[in-house]
């Protein structure tokens, strides 16, 4: 909260502001460019070229919707349903692959899906008054509910060179997904940091009493912010979908706690109020390093949950520690 | 107002003043949207509890009902503690991995030296979980939300790790065993673990209700800042609220892997939101310092009838799903649309205003 106003009079004193973000985002370079290095000693595959695009493209996919997440969390808000947006976009589309519809319908009609969950949960919220957390953990349950229903339990495999190429293909030797992450990151560059509605969504964060009384769109931003979160929920499911070849009610199961991961890791106060693109894009990265690197270190599965969740508590532990109040720690929630 | 003429001015023009005011409190306390805070789940769940019988010929049998209760019990006393924490003005999301790793090492404690190791067990890991989220939320100063949902995937992982053979089950031939009794047992046709899930809401509700403890947990959950002034300490109701999580994880474990008789690192995924979810339902506000146990206890039994009733009504699991949420998202909105029709400035506040000054003109 105390953050977002000397940032704002940063552009004045730029050098001081450039030391403060540099600072913010050490935490998240130092380690990665240390679990860089171990695993270029430790294992021959890492620095491979195609090693490192699977890193690449691995953490493309989970930051766009840690990029929209981001907008969320900038907010002071959650979306806790994007798992299951994952999970009932990926379904619709491939039924409609496989019931004969083009691939490029099937994948709009999808991304609609996406954006549909969103309004719900943005009417929910503004309109019924819900809390954020619970609004969206109740269509956690129904969309994931919906889903598992529009599928029957069945998995719908598809076979469409289309859809492939989301995830597989290459733009000029680009893999696809990281020409997508490379204009969502931008995009939400520009949204956060030269738009105004950047500014309102920050604001709203800082204090939405405040915003209210300052006459802003508070509840038509706030449903924007999830339709948003849905929408590149959507093209979140397209992907894993896409990369799987099926749809299914199973897909994106504890998916959201990923988004959220990157986010927090990447220096995104969960009090709201500010956004860093850059430090999501990074915590992507370094969450999908470590992920590659156990798998070179032939480590079972369990310990890379293991691995995750103490980084999440490490990278919030220094900033904890490095938030001079205390005080202010205790009352995040 | 006239018959205190007798008194001297100042005191006379304020004694009036509290007696309005405590019968204010008192009709404020026993208004409609006040009984419905507290006792509204209630209500709903003795009205679906009328209606079963419609819905469903087989729900109101003995066997029915103590299966029901059976199914509830780990979930409520895992909600009666995160009660606490909620009305703390915080949660603990790693209650799912804390249940999971207590089951497992629950079943290698029993496989190691029987019933009596497996409850010492089962406590100890569910204390030390809940010691280990308080250090980090008191010492290391970690926002509860993210620690809590790192420990989820540590918790998680531990038990995944603990269970790389395969899942740790207990053998058929302990059928016998005072341990399975844990879960299976009925005293006087209740099941044993609603008693222990009905001893553990009398446990917390004493502490809540009858400690200073419980009013410090209550007063930081209203005013953070306010109870700050009043020095007390967030630290330790926050370090007491994550062991008190943990040992009721303990206890919820023991009742819950005594019937299921199997466990590993994906046992009870998303029980946190299942266990929030029911603590909001039973109208607890998320921001803290509002709440009943009552109202949990009752949203824990609606959300198990429910269930029953929906396998027994042949309701596939998938729609079972949308319909829990729906009654999540009914419920909460319910809540939000009078909170907000009841602020200050809105129609519906004026309204009473204008009623109790009629008589007055």
């Amino acid at each position: 909260m105390t953050t977002a106003a000397p940032e704002r009079g940063a552009r004045a004193t730029a050098p001081r502001a450039r030391l403060n973000r540099a600072i913010e985002s050490a935490p998240l370079a130092l380690p990665l460019a240390l679990i860089a290095v171990v695993l270029t000693v430790a294992t021959d595959r890492f620095l491979s070229v195609d090693n490192l695009t699977n890193v690449v493209v691995a953490a493309g996919i989970v930051a766009i919707p840690g990029l929209a997440m981001t907008l969320c969390i900038a907010m002071g808000e959650f979306d806790l349903s994007v798992g299951s947006t994952v999970s009932l976009t990926g379904a619709v589309t491939c039924t409609w692959i496989v019931g004969g519809h083009p691939a490029a319908v099937a994948m709009l009609v999808g991304l609609l899906v996406g954006a549909a969950v969103g309004l719900l949960n943005g009417l929910v919220v503004t309109k019924l008054g819900v809390t954020p957390f619970i609004a969206t953990l109740a269509t956690l349950v129904i969309v994931r509910g919906v889903s598992l229903a529009y599928t029957g339990g069945r998995d719908a495999i598809v076979s469409s060179s289309t859809l492939k190429f989301l995830a597989a293909g290459r733009v000029f030797g680009v893999p696809m997904p990281v020409v997508l992450t490379a204009v969502t990151a931008l995009a939400a560059w520009w949204v956060v940091n030269r738009t105004r509605f950047g500014r309102w969504v920050c604001a709203i964060g800082s204090n939405r009493e405040a915003a209210r009384m300052s006459g802003l769109p508070v509840d038509r931003v706030r449903t924007t912010v999830y339709v948003i979160v849905g929408v590149a929920g959507g093209i979140w499911g397209l992907l894993i979908s896409s990369q799987l070849q099926k749809g299914s009610g199973q897909l994106g199961l504890g998916f959201e706690l990923d988004a959220i991961t990157i986010v927090v890791i990447g220096g995104t106060s969960l009090l709201g109020g500010r956004a860093s693109v850059v430090g999501t894009l990074l915590g992507a990265v370094l969450i999908e390093t470590i992920r590659n690197g156990l798998n070179l270190l032939n480590t079972p599965p369990a310990y890379q949950r293991i691995s995750i969740g103490l980084l999440l508590v490490v990278a919030l532990t220094i900033q904890a520690l490095r938030r001079n109040a205390p005080a202010e720690a205790l009352d995040d929630v | 107002m006239t018959s205190d003429t007798a008194l001297p001015p100042a005191p006379g023009a304020q004694a009036p003043a509290p007696a309005t005011e405590t019968q204010r409190r008192w009709a404020r306390q026993h208004s409609i949207g006040a009984l419905w805070e507290t006792w509204g789940i209630t209500a709903v769940l003795v009205v679906l509890l009328a209606a079963s019988p419609l819905l469903s010929s087989d729900f109101l049998t003995v066997a029915n009902l103590q299966s029901v209760l059976r199914e509830s019990a780990y979930l409520g006393i895992v909600a009666a503690a995160m009660t606490l924490a909620v009305m703390n003005g915080t949660f603990d999301l790693s209650v799912g991995g804390q249940l999971a790793l207590v089951s497992v090492t629950t079943l290698m404690g029993y496989a190691a030296g029987g019933t009596g190791l497996a409850v010492l067990v089962a406590v100890i890991t569910g204390v030390a979980c809940g010691a280990v989220n308080g250090a980090l939320v008191t010492a290391m100063r970690v926002p509860p939300f993210v620690a809590t949902l790192g420990m989820l995937f540590v918790f998680r992982g531990i038990a995944y790790v603990l269970t790389q053979d395969g899942p740790k089950t207990l053998p058929y031939s302990e059928i016998g065993s005072p341990f399975v009794k844990i879960g299976g047992l009925n005293v006087a046709g209740i099941p044993l673990p609603f008693l222990i899930m009905v001893a553990f809401y009398g446990a917390i509700w004493v502490l809540l209700r009858r400690t200073a403890t419980g009013r410090r947990v209550l007063a930081f959950g209203s005013s953070p800042e306010a109870a700050r002034f009043c020095g007390i300490s967030v630290h330790r109701i926050r370090m007491l609220i994550f062991v008190v999580i943990g040992l009721s994880v303990g206890i919820a474990a023991l009742t819950y892997i005594s019937r299921v008789w199997t466990a590993d690192g994906s046992a009870q995924d998303g029980f946190e939101l299942r266990v929030i979810a029911a603590v909001v339902l039973g109208g607890t506000s998320l921001k803290g310092g509002k709440g009943t146990l009552i109202g949990t206890f009752s949203a824990v039994l609606l959300v198990g009838v429910l269930n029953d009733l929906l396998v027994s009504r042949g309701v596939d699991a998938s729609y079972q799903r949308v319909v829990l949420g729906c009654v999540l998202i009914t419920a909460l909105a319910i809540d939000g649309l009078r909170t907000r029709f009841a602020a200050p400035g809105s129609f519906a506040h004026m309204l009473p205003r204008r009623r109790r000054e009629a008589p007055a003109r």
